[in-house]
Parts: C-alpha cells; structure tokens; sequence
C-alpha cells in the first residue's frame, strides 16, 4: 500500500457544532438526547428517541482506552515521524466510543482499561488523547 | 425458507492469484462458463443474475438474458448475502435459476480506498483514517487486542491458527501457498504489521471469479448434476446493534441470530456440522467465531486450534483450503467454495470423510463504523 497524505482535516458536515466548538476553545462536544440523556458520537439519532432532542452538549472529553492497535508503517506520509504510533477506541465517561491517536506515552507502555483525556493546549486539529 | 427447497447445481472457480491481469468482468465470464458446464446446462437457462459488485455491463458482455439483474454489497457477507437473494427469486417465482456471480480484481490495482486516494466516510466513518488508522488489519486488531486483554489469548495462539491454515494449504494446489509450509517459528518472526498482527495473521488481496448456480430442489433432481448440493438454512446478523449497546469489540460479528436462524431452518445442531468454513482474513477471526458459533467455550479459540481442534482429525475441521489467509481471497466466496468441494468430495488432500454437513460464513461492510461488520451464515448439505 503506498503511503497516503493525511492533508487537512475534512469533517463530516453533520459533526459541524463538534469542529466548531474544537476548534474555537478547545471544547469537547458530544451528542446528546435531551430526554433519557444517552450520549452518541458522531453525529446520532437516539436510539430510543430519534433525531428531535438531540443537542450538542460540553462534556469531560475523558475515557478509558477499551481497546487499541500500534502502526508499525507510515501507511500515511504525514504522520512517518509517528511510527510506531498508537490508535485507540476509548470509551467515554459519557458512554460513547471515540476513535483517535494516543499520545504522550510510549505505544508499549499503552495498556487496555488506561485513562485517558484529551490534549488541549497543542492546537491539533483533530482531538488526540494522553494518559490521564 | 423450507430447508432443502434451493439446491446449488453449478459451481465455477477461475485460477486465483496475484495480479492475474485479468479484468473482473472476464474473470466473471471465465467462472460462468466453468458453472455452466458444471452444470450441464446452457446460457438462456440463466433466468436471474446476482451480482457481488456494481456493474452493468455484465449481462451484455456474458451474454446472458435474464428476468431481473441485482447489484449486491455487503462486503465479506454479500456471498452468503447472494444465496439468500437467489433463494428468495426462486421461491417467489421470480426465475427458476440464479447465477450468483463474484470476480474481483484488487491486486491488479483499482479498488478504492486500496492504495488509492480514500474520501471522507469511504470506509462508513472517516474520522479513524484521519489519525491514523488505515486498513481491515488495523480494524481486526483491534478485536484481536480485545481478545487477548479479556481472555489471555496470545500471539502464539494466533500463530497456531497460521500454521494450521498452512498445513491444510500445502497439501492443496488450488491454494496460494501450496507446499510452502511455515513453523509457528516463522510466524512469531514475521515482520509486525499492526500491532499484534505479524504478517503471516494476515491474508493478502487476490484476483480471481466465482459463479454459483442455484435452482430449486425440485428441478435440481431432473438435472444432470451428479452432486447437487442443497441450501438447509441461512441467517443474516449486523455488528452496529452492538455498536449502539457499546459492546463491539467483543463480537467479530453479530453470529448468535444469524446462526439461531440457520440452524432452526436446517434443523441440525453444532454437533451434526461436519467441517466449518470461515471468513478468515486475519487469525483472530477463526478463534472468535469458534467460540461465537459455540464450538469452543468463550476466550478458548487459541488453546482449541493449538490442541488441533480444526484440524482434519479434530473436533471441527475448518478452513480446509487454507482459509483466506493460506488459500486464497475470493472474500466471501472462499468459505463457500470449499464448503462446496467439502460436500461435493473434490477437497482432495484435505477432505473431510464423509462430509454431509458444512457451514460457511461471511463477514464484512461495516455500518457506519469499523468493527460494526454484517455477518452471514449459511448451512449447507450434501442431502436435501
């Protein structure tokens, strides 16, 4: 496989509260129902209660590493100075998985079950997480 | 659907390999010719063509005349998905027989999102791509890490599972790595891919086509086939219900109703099933749907294939041709098709004696986010 540009970020048009809130002061926005309170990540219909009470709400933007994978090979130019890099599913206090990097911390020193936050203060683009 | 009402007469299977340079139209002629002939019967007998892809000159070009010409894609599961398709045309009178056709052409180049340039959303959910994450290896890792985080399951293990695989493929020239044995020496030595697959947990892109026919029973008995092979029970299951409990990555598939399903329309059990035929394109796949199918108890997939559980004189032969990962990658078609030699007594070197009953799985086209894949299962038998 040769290896891709990861390029600018392109959000999904749906999501665009989330991009929005990131970008302008580094808030972690998930979607959530207003009537049972179940929140989703991307963009969702409840499903229990549709797609009418969802409102994009703050939230602590801090899980638990529920499972990962270390990328030996710059599959993605931009990111060669990376590798080894890991990419995890953390699962958020809220409830929501969130697919992202993990940085700060060596990928054999990453371990399931890890807490986990978001990193502010960098300017990334797209919201990496670090050991809490 | 009755058990035994659809029977499978015509079977054909072009070579399959690396960058054939063949293009997957003539690849789909190539296996119709071959299903025609196995069946005995000529073209105009094709009433309705299913088609594993989107496509539309296909009709013009295989010259084939049929009622109706459906387009279906659901990744890994759309072979089963086809024989469920083509059962549901035949019982309601919609064509007398389907040909369920699959020809592909990944390592000539040309799928997207395979080295090409990846859109937004091109695998259901763009964001992974974003950070890194790139390819079904890195997606099946990460039910692999799962695997090994909750039940203690090793690479080891998932190298028993490569060196099985290669043992049931070295006897088999029609598999890719035909009398090329590996040790489990090898595997622990192959070079890391994602972490903790090493290159020999994963299979690799082949060309090549498949065509199926199938007809109802009643018809399959006026024929000429010496060996029909009849469609006992089918289900389908989806992945995305445990993405909105939050439960994915415990499940390589959502297997409890699709195979509840398949096994109350054949009225068999697990014990009755004589070998299993997998997808498989990375190892963890095999130790997870024995133990989602129930042949093992849960977090017990490694430790049964290291005790030769799907081995030819173990508790459930499987993967007989050497899977995907040894075989070849026909995506849904490689269960299927050894299913067929299985039942049909043309496995060869790998033959499981008196083979009755099989099962064959699918597995792929996530729903909205990696992990979240559809499943298909299928119960076959060599008797209506």
């Amino acid at each position: 496989m040769s290896a891709e540009e990861v390029g600018a970020l392109v959000p999904g048009a749906l999501d665009a509260p989330f991009w929005d809130a990131w970008k302008a002061d580094e808030t972690f926005l998930l979607h959530r129902c207003s009537i049972c309170g179940r929140h989703d990540w991307p963009a969702s219909c409840c499903v229990e209660h549709g797609a009418g009470p969802m409102v994009w709400t703050p939230t602590s933007g801090a899980g638990v590493i529920d499972t990962y994978t270390i990328f030996y090979h710059a599959y993605m130019k931009d990111l060669a100075s990376e590798v080894p890099y890991t990419i995890a599913v953390v699962r958020l206090d809220e409830g929501p998985y969130f697919h992202t990097r993990i940085v700060g911390v060596a990928p054999q020193d990453v371990k399931s079950g890890m807490r986990v936050r978001v990193r502010k203060g960098q300017g990334d683009p797209f919201p990496l997480f670090v050991p809490e | 659907m009755t058990s035994g009402s659809i029977a499978i007469v015509g079977m054909g299977v072009t070579r399959q390999g690396r960058g054939l340079g063949v293009t997957e139209v003539e690849l789909r002629r190539q296996a119709l010719e071959l299903a025609l002939l196995d069946a005995g019967v000529e073209r105009d007998a094709i009433d309705g063509y299913i088609l594993a892809s989107h496509e539309r000159e296909d009709l013009r070009y295989l010259g084939l005349s049929p009622n109706f010409s459906w387009p279906v894609q659901t990744g890994g599961a759309t072979a089963p998905c086809t024989f469920i398709m083509a059962a549901g045309a035949i019982l309601s009178g919609q064509a007398e027989m389907v040909a369920c056709a699959y020809g592909m052409a990944p390592s000539s180049g040309g799928m997207p999102g395979f080295g090409g340039p990846m859109s937004f959303g091109s695998l259901g959910y763009g964001y992974p791509a974003q950070v890194g994450m790139i390819g079904a290896a890195s997606a099946h890792a990460l039910h692999a890490r799962w695997h090994m985080d909750h039940y203690g399951t090793t690479s080891r293990h998932m190298g028993a599972v490569a060196v099985q695989l290669r043992n049931h493929a070295l006897n088999r020239p029609d598999a890719m790595t035909y009398g090329k044995p590996i040790t489990l020496e090898d595997h622990q030595a192959s070079p890391m891919v994602v972490d903790p697959f090493h290159m020999l947990d994963c299979c690799r892109d082949t060309d090549g086509g498949a065509v199926f026919l199938l007809t109802s029973a009643e018809r399959a008995r006026t024929m000429g086939q010496k060996r029909p092979i009849f469609l006992l029970g089918a289900g389908m299951g989806h992945n995305i219900g445990n993405w909105h409990k939050r439960d994915v990555y415990a499940h390589h598939d959502d297997i409890a109703p699709a195979a509840a399903r398949a096994f109350a329309q054949a009225g068999v059990s697990l014990d009755d099933i004589d070998t299993a035929q997998f997808y498989d394109p990375f190892t963890i796949s095999i130790i997870m749907q024995l133990e989602h199918y129930g042949f093992c108890k849960p977090g017990q997939g490694g430790p049964f294939v290291e005790s030769g559980g799907i081995a030819l004189d173990g508790p459930i032969p499987a993967n007989t041709g050497g899977g995907q990962i040894s075989g070849f990658y026909a995506a849904g078609f490689t269960p299927l098709i050894e299913a067929m030699k299985q039942l049909r007594g043309e496995a060869g070197a790998t033959q499981v004696r008196d083979a009755r009953l099989a099962l064959a799985s699918g597995h792929g086209l996530n729903g909205g986010v990696q992990n979240t894949w559809s499943h298909g299962t299928l119960i076959l038998g060599a008797e209506a």
